[in-house]
This record gives structure tokens, C-alpha cells and sequence, in this order.
């Protein structure tokens, strides 16, 4: 199993859910956080802003599933056609067990 | 040591900090409030259709589901309490309903105490 963090723009996680719910990858958290990247926030003017609110999307998938989903994500995701900065970033990690706590079952 | 995310109902928040704290773990980090949709209740072969983009099965999924809030607890344990903290999580939260959440275990390699620098498994005591 893979956890997937996806960080997107707040306006596009909408997008981004209805996408993957169409996908067939129905279970999904979100959640608000702020942060910055490479280019340092945006500067305009004298003001730097250096904690832009994004939201996270976290999910856990199958193996298998990991390019398919990915890939949905990040059409989903993605400003026009080249994409822009600001657009967020995936990160894939190994999950070793996950628990159904209304069953009480170790399976996802 | 393992990094452990539960994601519970909100209220049950006092009865997990109850019994975590009844078995010796203290320490964790709550997230406020995270807004999530489970798998609901779908036919694994319409989830498998609508992976191959089959616009029937798709059609199937009907609307989006509404997002509810839970609460999401991050804590970090030694391997060897694991199963314990595990186990401690499904007894509080359980109710034999949908929507009591979920709880996922991945491998965390290291801890770091930020007042002295020590690292290890003695930080997580």
C-alpha cells in the first residue's frame, strides 16, 4: 500500500476530488495547510508572502494503482497547458499496515 | 519506531486521549478538523470499471458524496508498542458503523528531541 499527500491549489482541489472520484478512488482526506516552495512565495512589491494556504489531499492505494492515480491527480491539478508555479507537488510513501477501525480488520 | 495516523470520529477525541493515556502513551499530535469521504458503499466491480474509465460504471457512482469531519491523530511509537497502541485505537473508537476511520502504519526512521538534540528511541519515552 502507498500513501499518496498530494498538495494542490485550494481553488483546483475540488477538481482534483471530483476527478479521482470518478476514477473510482473514492476515499480521500483534505485538509487546509500553508507553506512555501522553491521560488520562496510570492514576492509583489516589497512584500514577500512566504505561507501561501494550499490544501493537502491524502488518500492510501494499492500498489498497482500508484501510476494510474498519479497521473489523474496531476492532470486534475495542473494550471493550463504547461502547467504554472504554485501548482503543488505528490509524494508517495510506503505503508506497511492500515485498519478498518469499524470492522476492526487489518485490511484497507 | 512506527508512525501511526488514525483518523477518528471528533467525538470520540476524549475517550482516545483517555485510553491512550491509560496505557502509557502520552504523547500526540492531533490535526483540528480534516474533511474526508470513505469508500461508501460501492461494488468492488464498479470501483474496478470505473478505474478503466467504463463511462457505465461511472454513471453508477451517482453523485459525489458529502465530506464529513474527522479528526486526524498523529503519534510515533517504538516498534515494540505498535500492536498495542494499534489495538487501543480500534477499542476506543469502534462502533460497528461505517465512518469510524481509519489507522495507517508506516516506518519512521528516525526521532529527534529538539531541546537537547538526542535521537533515537529514548526520545519517544
Amino acid at each position: 500500500m502507498l500513501l499518496i499527500r498530494a498538495i494542490v491549489r485550494q481553488e483546483k482541489s475540488q477538481v482534483v476530488m471530483k476527478a479521482l472520484f470518478e476514477s473510482g478512488y473514492v476515499a480521500v482526506t483534505r485538509m487546509p495547510v500553508v507553506g512555501r516552495g522553491k521560488q520562496r512565495g510570492l514576492k509583489i512589491g516589497n512584500v514577500v508572502y512566504d505561507e501561501l494556504p494550499k490544501d493537502l489531499l491524502m488518500m492510501v492505494i494499492k500498489d498497482e494503482d500508484k501510476e494510474f492515480c498519479i497521473r489523474t491527480i496531476m492532470d486534475a491539478a495542473r494550471t493550463g497547458e504547461k502547467g504554472a508555479f504554485g501548482d503543488g507537488k505528490i509524494f508517495v510513501t510506503p505503508v506497511e499496515e492500515a485498519y478498518t477501525i469499524s470492522r476492526g480488520t487489518k485490511e484497507l | 519506531m512506527k508512525l501511526i495516523i488514525a483518523i477518528i470520529r471528533i467525538n470520540k477525541m476524549n475517550e482516545t486521549k483517555k485510553a491512550l493515556a491509560d496505557v502509557g502513551l502520552h504523547s500526540f499530535m492531533a490535526t483540528g478538523s480534516v474533511f474526508g469521504r470513505g469508500k461508501g458503499k460501492y461494488d468492488a466491480k464498479v470501483i474496478k470499471g470505473a478505474n478503466e474509465n467504463v463511462p457505465e460504471a461511472i454513471a453508477l457512482l451517482g453523485p459525489e458524496p458529502p465530506l464529513r469531519t474527522h479528526r486526524m491523530i498523529t503519534l510515533v511509537v517504538p516498534q515494540k508498542k505498535k500492536d498495542l497502541a494499534v489495538q487501543t485505537l480500534i477499542e476506543a473508537n469502534r462502533t460497528d458503523t461505517p465512518g469510524d476511520g481509519k489507522i495507517f502504519v508506516i516506518n519512521c526512521f528516525d526521532a529527534i528531541r529538539i531541546r537537547t538534540g538526542e535521537s533515537g528511541d529514548s526520545v519517544l519515552d
